[in-house]
């Protein structure tokens, strides 16, 4: 125990003197969660969705200088000038007189489904003025039945309310964001932990250590206790930064909605398999460029299949059932149902496990290695 | 103290100790002189059980090396030719890190401090000492648990030369202390100076093993021997 303890005391130092791998393990998803929390902001609020019109108006009715009018209220059209137009929509001669259709021509390459969504869009304002039309006419016979015209409402809004896992709040781009990049910034910590690894192998002061019996177990498992402290104020870092550094860029601020011990847990599971992995890598590259090449490709790969870079929702079925086979996909499914589910420590019991025993097999592997070369003496 | 009887070392193909035979009695400082290649660092590693053999027998104060490891290990020191300790670590960060984990007494990392002329640069950062500095630090790490054998594996190498006699000097005083020490180096100079026995190695084998008195020009008889090889 006083070996372990002092060589844990040992490692504590090391790390808080290495300066550059700790500004790395802090800033970088710091930054990253900024980045993307304020470049994502629209995307969740509803408000990116925007098409630029010109309207050339052929027919000059009253109905027709009506519908000009309530595309320009509508937030989701800019009329522009022809020139900086994406959409031009030719109202044709005699179209109030409801024989003739709108001419749409698209000027950008707009995708299919943002084309479908105009339309959609369009057919609102264009319904809602029938609507007033026949309303219009129905009066001159029945007010009664005229009025039931207004029993029919366009507004989505005032048909219908969307909760978002059984609460009112509409998840943010922070929410999305800082799970991404407390996973990701975690997984970047192989890079580190190994390259000192290494270094004191080849600095021989691992087979120093070897020749005063310490044995490999030891050498490994007292570098987990700082590393896991460690990831534990970075994760912590990163939700504070959700917290009270991107609202300062008008973007909508994290909300640890779910239990604060579940997101605890989860860390510290999620923890235990970065470093996992991180040893593992230490011991079996022979090079410190063999494992930052290997760790930085390994962190990106799997932050990649996992969901960090790309959402796993957009992802084709494929692709996300390839995404379950990622350490990052766990812990970020098991923030999200923390941050956006409201979960608590059942939401996430699964996630964490898979985690710890990823964390637990890819240790136990590395001592193994570790074991086997020292016995060869090789350290 | 040190038995070598018959020792074979390979890494694949190449045959790093080849049949090692010798003796080296308590209390001595025992050269090993050879040029680059001929073995003495595979000994050194192989003395302190870091690096296990594949045929012979070794027997270090009575223990078997292939039975009781970890004993032999608790006896020994070895103090590798790389600085094998921690830069961002202060001086005595690192002694106390490597005396705690031998359980080392206070009075003997007092003397390892004292023999080695560290006391003055206990609060520097390892990373800041001069050349000679680390050597010095490098090798009072491997007093630290009072061995009863130290293995010292070209501990002068690329420092200057007053740093180099006051390492000679320290290494002399550890055998007023009862320590054996087993000592290579490419210096004859130094060897001659410091060494009772020497023993010369050459491909893994043993070419002459002496008294530091039978060998009149311990170079002329060193270059005899290894003419051709590469120094």
């Amino acid at each position: 125990m006083k070996i372990f303890s002092t060589m844990v005391k040992k490692e504590t130092l090391l790390v808080l003197r290495d300066k550059k791998a700790l500004l790395l393990l802090f800033l970088m998803p710091a930054v990253f969660i900024l980045i993307i929390s304020v470049a994502m902001r629209d995307v969740f609020t509803g408000n990116s969705v925007s098409f630029n019109l010109f309207i050339k108006n052929l027919d000059n009715s009253s109905i027709t200088k009506e519908l000009i009018s309530n595309i320009n209220k509508d937030k989701s059209f800019n009329l522009t000038s022809l020139k900086k137009a994406q959409i031009i929509i030719t109202i044709p001669k005699d179209y109030s007189k409801g024989k003739k259709k709108l001419w749409i021509d698209i000027k950008d390459t707009l995708k299919s489904d943002e084309i479908e969504l105009f339309k959609a869009k369009l057919l609102k304002d264009i319904t809602n003025l029938k609507l007033k039309i026949i309303k219009s006419r129905l009066m001159e016979f029945s007010n009664e039945a005229a009025g039931a015209i207004d029993l029919v409402n366009l507004d989505t809004n005032k048909l219908f309310s969307i909760r978002y896992n059984q609460k009112n709040d509409i998840p943010n781009s922070t929410q999305q964001s800082v799970p991404s990049w407390i996973v990701f910034g975690m997984f970047f910590m192989i890079t580190p932990i190994s390259t000192v690894f290494i270094n004191e192998r080849k600095q021989n002061t691992l087979s120093r250590l070897s020749s005063m019996n310490v044995t490999a177990s030891d050498m490994i498992m007292s570098k987990i206790v700082p590393h896991l402290v460690i990831a534990q104020i970075q994760a912590w870092v990163m939700i504070g930064v959700g917290m009270y550094i991107v609202p300062l860029f008008d973007t909508p601020a994290l909300c640890i909605n779910g239990s604060i011990i579940a997101l605890i847990f989860l860390s510290f599971a999620l923890s235990v398999s970065a470093v996992g992995l991180a040893m593992l890598i230490a011991v079996s590259a022979n090079t410190t460029e063999q494992a930052s090449t290997i760790g930085g490709i390994l962190s990106i790969l799997l932050g990649a299949i996992g969901g960090v870079m790309v959402p796993k929702f957009i992802m084709p079925h494929s692709m996300q059932v390839l995404a379950n086979i990622s350490p990052m996909s766990w812990g970020l499914d098991g923030f999200l149902d923390i941050f956006l589910k409201g979960g608590g420590i059942n939401m996430i019991l699964n996630e964490s496990l898979m985690l710890l025993l990823f964390g637990a097999i890819t240790l136990a592997i590395a001592i193994k290695i570790l074991q086997t070369k020292m016995k060869k003496g090789f350290t | 103290m040190v038995k070598v009887s018959n020792v074979v070392k390979k890494y694949g193909d190449l045959t790093a100790l080849d049949h090692l035979s010798f003796e080296v009695k308590s209390g001595i400082i025992f050269g090993l002189l050879g040029v680059n290649g001929a073995g003495k660092s595979t000994i050194l590693s192989v003395l302190n059980g870091l690096t296990p053999i594949d045929s012979g027998d070794i027997k270090v104060c009575g223990f078997d090396i292939k039975k009781d490891i970890k004993k032999i290990k608790e006896i020994s020191s070895i103090v590798p030719q790389n600085l094998a300790f921690y830069d961002k670590l202060s001086v005595k960060e690192n002694l106390d890190f490597f005396a705690n984990i031998q359980n080392a007494t206070k009075e003997n990392y007092e003397k390892a401090i004292e023999i080695n002329g560290l006391c003055e640069t206990l609060k520097q950062r390892a990373s800041t000492l001069s050349g000679g500095q680390k050597r010095r630090l490098n090798i009072a790490i491997g007093l630290l648990n009072n061995p009863k054998i130290i293995y010292l594996d070209e501990p002068t190498v690329g420092i200057d030369p007053k740093s180099r006699n006051e390492i000679l000097e320290s290494i002399k005083s550890y055998k007023k202390s009862g320590i054996t020490v087993v000592y290579t180096s490419h210096y004859m100079n130094e060897v001659a100076m410091i060494c009772d026995e020497v023993a010369i190695m050459s491909h893994g084998k043993l070419i002459a093993q002496e008294k530091i008195s039978a060998f009149a020009n311990l170079e002329k008889h060193f270059l005899e021997l290894t003419r051709n090889e590469n120094i």
